[in-house]
């Protein structure tokens, strides 16, 4: 396993450099002048001279890259053109919205898709899997950011006055300022910096929620999470109970099943047991290509929802050529999504050990 | 072992062609095939025939039109079977007073070419890297995959954007675009078919002969590799044009006043609240378009896959 493991990581290692190069590569593609983009109007020769040389953007491009580089690897993003801080710490202060609404979506995808799929398997051809079919096909072939829309406009403003009706845009309710949970606690002392990885979590809202024990933040952060979650997770939840769906159809008609059927197990047993563990594996893999969806997804929710998360300040960040920014958070994204596939890798392996030896 | 290629070749050939009819034959008794060629084969007709389906121009500005007094620019729905007397737009106005419905009717030409030219375009481009790659094998099967890998590693959605930003907007570039990001699907797909073939005894005895590279590819390798090639293809026309459309939405793709359906509900989404028909018809066209090719996907992955008929 450890080998396998290995392996896997060494795998991962030159597609990461390769992302890297390649997000260089774009950043520093993207049309006009940084400078003049940044400084607008006040942009003179010298100005942008003297932004050039304090951005490193006077040396030779290779020697740039590798300077980029070595600052990455010890967690140096470099600073933001647009807003003037370190791209490290926007994205702490960013990233928890969008890990926060991809977490929420995903959990709605398996937790209605898996059931639903092996529903519709186990009574195959009956009104729920002809049912479950025609709405998982609608449900790939939506568009993320209209879905969006339709249920903004259905629950805001079709539902308002009922206690159906939820928010339209935002994380919480304007005015809350939640504390976060390390000054609760007292690790972090009042005018003293929080480490990064302590902001990050305190502005997961939910989990900063759960920690301070604070039950109004949580309604109120989950109420403003249900729609973008419903939204972006919506096709992945289509795609998961399609999955589901074929794969416990395929083990169901396996012989082991009958055998357990035979042996007179309890029908519970039989596809609790036998069926499911063994048709979840592919579920498993689907699960985590998802993750591209999730993130493309939350890039047009956080729009259309008003979120300040990665998705929405990279759009932004693109437009405006604040290639530090675009850089920064676009390696982060791509590498987390190539450690999320070797994670996904190593527990198929774990959970079928044919993987492994192949 | 002795070769004998024409005899081969001719047993390969009925062989591949009772597949094809069989596959055909599949393709009429599915309902999601049917279903989604009877979706596509509509939208085809009002594509071409669009001025014939549509009652306006639809880019032009009803304001000062003789017959258009004192419309509001985004009026709700107005749906004339419905009992509503205002027979001349059926699905109103938009915000600068252009017939939505013209414009909807319009938008399926963009939609349309859009998803089956990217996926075209990718087919080829892929298809060629992935059965270079297998076919090459060592070094050049090395980086051509490593790339493909390193395409595949970053979200869709976001390479696209990023290509589409440094190419500049409009709808050309958008489909530049979402091509790259579709490419890595099909060149791994025909890789693996090229892998699973070329070493089988029929190829090795076709180059034992002296057969031409190109020959064995265009002969042996291709036909083998495109069932699958054709399937994910279909099912890709829908992604494709559900990804153009979002990149209009964020203004990266057709630019106004070009009616394309995502550009139509980026104009229309800061007045979702009060006039949502403008968002609501853009949007359900995309989805019956793209419910379509997914449908079609569907019923051929079931059609021309051998191994469930046998099931």
């Amino acid at each position: 396993m450890l080998k396998f493991v290995l392996r896997r990581l060494t795998f991962s290692i030159p597609v990461i450099f390769g992302i890297m190069i390649v997000t260089f590569s774009l950043a520093r593609a993207i049309p006009g002048d940084p400078c003049l983009a940044v400084l607008g109007e006040r942009a003179t020769p010298e100005i942008c001279e003297a932004f050039a040389r304090r951005n490193g953007l006077d040396q030779p491009v290779p020697v740039q890259l590798l300077i980029y580089m070595r600052n990455f690897v010890q967690g140096d993003l470099g600073d933001s053109l647009r807003f003037h801080r370190p791209v490290m710490e926007l994205l702490t202060e960013r990233l928890p919205t969008t890990v926060e609404l991809g977490c929420f979506a995903l959990l709605f995808a398996i937790s209605v898709g898996v059931p639903i799929g092996v529903l519709s398997a186990y009574r195959h051809k009956s009104a729920l899997d002809v049912g479950t079919m025609i709405g998982a096909n609608i449900g790939v072939s939506m568009p993320v950011f209209w879905l969006g829309l339709m249920l903004a406009y259905l629950f805001a403003v079709l539902l308002k006055d009922t206690p159906l009706a939820l928010p339209p845009s935002g994380r919480l309710t304007p005015g809350a300022n939640p504390q976060p949970f390390f000054e609760l606690w007292g690790w972090v002392l009042e005018g003293q910096e929080p480490a990064g990885i302590l902001v990050f979590f305190s502005r997961i809202n939910t989990l900063n929620a759960l920690l301070t024990l604070n039950s109004e933040l949580l309604v109120d952060a989950l109420r403003h999470l249900i729609l973008p979650a419903v939204a972006v997770g919506t096709i992945p939840l289509a795609i998961i109970a399609r999955m589901s769906r074929s794969s416990v159809l395929e083990v169901l008609s396996q012989d082991y099943v009958r055998t357990a059927r035979a042996k007179g197990l309890r029908e519970r047993n039989v596809v609790g047991v036998h069926a499911l563990r063994n048709a979840l594996l592919p579920v498993i893999t689907v699960i985590g290509l998802n993750f591209g969806l999730v993130i493309s997804g939350a890039v047009l929710t956080e729009t259309i929802f008003s979120l300040t998360g990665v998705g929405r300040t990279l759009v932004d960040s693109i437009t405006s050529r604040d290639y530090t920014l675009v850089q920064g958070f676009t390696v982060v994204i791509a590498a987390g999504f190539v450690l999320i596939n070797m994670v996904v890798d190593i527990m198929y392996g774990y959970l079928d050990p044919r993987i492994r030896f192949n | 072992m002795e070769a004998k290629p024409a005899q081969l070749e001719q047993a390969g050939h009925a062989r591949s062609a009772n597949l094809w009819l069989e596959a055909l034959y599949n393709l009429r008794h599915s309902p999601s095939a049917l279903l989604g060629m009877t979706i596509i084969g509509g939208l085809v007709i009002i594509a071409i025939a669009a001025p014939l389906f549509a009652t306006h121009d639809p880019i032009k500005t009803m304001i000062g039109v003789p017959g258009e007094t004192g419309r509001l620019p985004s009026k709700p729905p107005c749906i004339p079977w419905l009992g509503c007397e205002d027979p001349l737009h059926i699905l109103g106005l938009d915000l600068n007073a252009r017939d939505l419905y013209s414009r909807v009717i319009y938008g399926t030409r963009t939609s349309l070419s859009v998803g089956v030219i990217t996926i075209s375009l990718s087919i080829v481009v892929g298809t060629a890297l992935g059965i270079t790659a297998g076919y090459a094998g060592g070094r050049v099967d090395n980086v051509i995959m490593r790339l493909m890998d390193v395409v595949l590693a970053f979200p869709a959605l976001l390479l696209a954007i990023s290509i589409v930003t440094i190419l500049g907007p409009g709808l050309t570039n958008a489909l530049l675009g979402i091509t790259i990001t579709f490419i890595p699907q099909y060149a791994r797909l025909s890789r693996a078919s090229v892998l699973s073939i070329k070493e089988q005894e029929f190829v090795l005895a076709e180059r034992a002969i002296g057969a031409s590279p190109w020959r064995i590819v265009l002969a042996h390798i291709l036909p083998n590799a495109i069932t699958p090639i054709i399937v994910q293809g279909t099912l890709g026309v829908g992604t494709a044009i559900l990804d153009a459309a979002a990149l209009s939405f964020l203004g990266l793709g057709a630019q106004p006043p070009t009616p394309e359906w995502g550009q139509i509900l980026s104009e229309s989404r800061n007045y979702l609240f009060t006039s949502p028909h403008l968002v609501f018809f853009p949007g359900i066209a995309i989805m019956i378009t793209v419910l379509g090719f997914n449908l079609l996907g569907d019923g051929m992955r079931d059609a021309l896959d051998p191994r469930l008929n046998r099931n």
